[in-house]
């Protein structure tokens, strides 16, 4: 069993179009981000399993990660 | 004409004498409406050299074909008009409910032109046109008008209307409506308080013309569903814009006492789940919007409702005054709602002042005793009813930093946080080169809606200065204000990141015009073009000078945080500038050439 991540807003544009992936545990997100070729610092929000996590939470088996960027802005 | 209400209401205050024209079909084909329409009249009908405070001043309100749609985000109308805070061109854009009632009253733009002999509430009710006396409700608070207006003739009217901060003439005086939406920047309050103008009322229950409807609804239930789908909606609901708070303090971006710091160690305080836990009620939502960011709050502490704060508020309200607590930073909101002032200038003024405290500049003696250290909430709430009174210190501050700090002196001019006249928005710009550059040439001052860089600028490296930078910022200047012009709101594409293609066909479906947004980016140009020749027009000198930034932003790195020491150079902003004249295709001075604006075929309008 993997986990779910789910790019939001203009993120998807970064990694070529994708919104969605399955990604293995044991990684931190972090980890996962860079992997995809997004800058970490451009993420505002890290939600997993619908609560707030850091960039460095370690994902686990079956979670569901939302990302949210601040790529447009205000 | 399609998408349109088809006429314009043009007001003559001093004579009571009230008319309509047709809105010009060649107009709407050029610029569209919202802002288009607006620097379209400014151009032609406020001579060169006008008082913005004065008869020849004129404001001219403006929908466009997306206002009072159902599209998402069709609820923002444009207030186009001199401004008393920089002299130059100030353009405020308006959500709630406001310019529905207008589109469905057959407007698409209202011109307010001379000066009321009294204060007088301009009343629309589709074709009844009337300047009502407002001698009674002069001198009372926005909410309190907002209010009786409602429960007098129903919740179906819609209500603007100033504060003491506009019939004071406070140079950042804003109008407010639905309590807590506000046309906010460049003191077009002030206009209307001016004109002895207190509200406008207004209702409408006319049909707008489509061009297909079959072809409408589809596109719009389409742009609905994309909203509806998209991964952040959730999130971006449930904080609004203040989910951005945490992330700009990681990345040094959070306006940090008066812009000295861009990292607050207050943050937590501020940040979006603490508002969200401490005192939102519900969400609020401007007309037909899917993704309502605007939050309804209570305050236990001030026994006080707000709808807020926003992001910005709580950036300069909060942090950039040394305040982490988000009760006070509601109140302060509120106080500047209430009393018709714009928060953003409002919360850097009143960091300008607290760091002349700091430095000895101001003394107790200026401040009528007050303790203007940073971080004290009773003393911000004093200044907030000061500056829109005109009373003691805050009549210095309700000029605004540029003026205020040239009249103080003493090296104050140095941390005064502007840029041609407009105090900066809530992102510090230490070492974010393409949101300095955004700053810079923005065309009503210091501010970030036009083009929002700063993610950018950490993707591609805060501190290159590359042509990619500035020709992001060029596009962005193009494209996201198209949603003034449109009036609609940029949030959807912007947070929820929706594919921009879907507005295509439901533009087309409304007005019958196929335009892409290659073609939309062409008329965005146009208007950027127009409005820096407004300010050329106005402002003897005018050029490369009125581009620099803060003096702060490259000069004086932060001391604290994840960019602690890192600076934007001066040959970095002159080399910006020089790249993002080129690619304007102006003059090194930073003027359009004449065959600029012959190509963009706007040459006769600026003359």
């Amino acid at each position: 069993m993997t986990a779910s991540l789910r790019l939001s807003g203009g993120l998807k544009d970064v990694v070529g179009g994708r919104d969605r992936f399955d990604v293995e545990p044991g990684r931190s997100v972090r980890e996962i981000l860079i992997g995809l070729g997004i800058v970490p610092d451009t993420i505002a929000l890290v939600v997993v399993n619908n609560e707030q996590q850091s960039k460095d939470y370690i994902i686990q088996e079956g979670d569901a990660i939302r990302i949210l960027a601040v790529i447009g802005g205000g | 004409m399609n998408g349109y209400g088809g006429q314009i209401l043009r007001v003559d205050l001093s004579s009571g004498k009230v008319s309509k024209e047709l809105t010009p079909a060649e107009l709407a084909r050029d610029l569209i409406g919202g802002r288009g329409f607006g620097i379209y009249f400014l151009l032609k009908e406020v001579p060169k050299g006008a008082d913005p405070l004065g008869p020849e001043n004129k404001m001219f309100i403006s929908t466009g074909p997306m206002s009072g749609m159902l599209m998402p985000g069709g609820g923002k109308c444009d207030w186009t008009t001199k401004a008393p805070l920089t002299g130059g061109y100030a353009s405020a854009s308006l959500g709630g409910h406001f310019s529905a009632e207008m589109k469905y009253a057959g407007l698409d733009m209202i011109i307010l032109e001379g000066v009321s002999p009294k204060p007088v509430t301009l009343f629309i009710d589709n074709d009844k046109v009337e300047l009502r006396d407002a001698s009674d409700i002069w001198g009372k608070g926005t909410i309190a008008v907002e209010k009786m207006f409602k429960e007098k003739l129903g919740e179906e009217y819609q209500i603007a209307v100033i504060g003491p901060g506009g019939e004071n003439l406070v140079s950042f005086a804003s109008i407010n409506h639905d309590y807590g939406r506000q046309a906010g920047r460049g003191g077009v309050g002030a206009v209307m308080g001016s004109k002895k103008v207190k509200a406008i009322v207004i209702h409408g229950t006319k049909s707008v013309p489509v061009a297909d409807p079959k072809a409408y609804r589809e596109a719009g239930f389409a742009l609905y569903k994309a909203c509806k789908d998209a991964a952040g909606l959730k999130d971006w609901t449930t904080y609004g814009t203040v989910i951005t708070e945490i992330w700009c303090n990681e990345v040094g971006a959070l306006p940090t006492r008066n812009f000295s710091e861009g990292t607050f160690e207050g943050s937590q305080g501020l940040s979006g789940p603490t508002m969200r836990e401490k005192i939102v009620v519900t969400d609020k939502g401007c007309f037909g919007c899917p993704s309502p960011c605007g939050k309804y709050s209570r305050s236990k502490k001030y026994n006080s409702y707000v709808e807020g704060p926003e992001y910005e508020t709580v950036g300069l309200m909060g942090s950039n005054l040394g305040i982490g607590d988000i009760e006070a930073v509601a109140q302060a909101n509120l106080l500047c709602d209430d009393l018709g002032i714009d928060t953003i200038t409002a919360g850097n003024a009143i960091g300008w002042a607290m760091e002349c405290y700091q430095k000895g500049i101001l003394t107790k003696k200026d401040t009528d005793g007050l303790d203007l250290t940073f971080g004290n909430v009773e003393a911000t709430f004093a200044m907030i009813g000061k500056i829109a009174r005109r009373e003691g210190l805050g009549a210095l501050l309700s000029e605004g930093v540029k003026r205020a700090s040239k009249k103080l002196g003493q090296g104050s001019e140095k941390f005064a946080i502007h840029v041609k006249g407009m105090e900066q928005s809530a992102y510090a710009t230490h070492n974010a080169t393409a949101m300095l550059l955004a700053y810079m040439t923005c065309d009503v001052g210091a501010h970030h809606n036009r083009a929002w860089a700063i993610t950018y600028d950490i993707q591609v490296g805060r501190e290159k200065v590359v042509p990619e930078k500035v020709a992001r910022v060029i596009w962005l200047q193009n494209f996201r204000p198209m949603f003034d012009v449109l009036g609609g709101c940029r949030l959807q594409w912007v947070e929820l990141g929706i594919d921009r293609n879907l507005y295509v066909p439901a533009f087309e479906a409304i007005t019958g015009i196929h335009r892409s947004w290659e073609d939309m980016e062409k008329v965005g140009e146009r208007i950027w073009n127009l409005t820096r020749m407004y300010w050329a027009r106005e402002n003897e000198g005018f050029g490369r000078e009125w581009d620099m930034p803060p003096q702060r932003f490259y000069q004086e790195p932060p001391q604290t945080g994840s960019n602690k020491g890192q600076i934007t150079s001066l040959e970095d902003v002159n080399q910006l500038l020089d790249m993002y004249y080129e690619q304007r295709h102006w003059d090194a001075n930073g003027l359009p050439k004449a065959e600029t604006l012959k190509e963009l075929g706007i040459q006769e309008l600026v003359v």
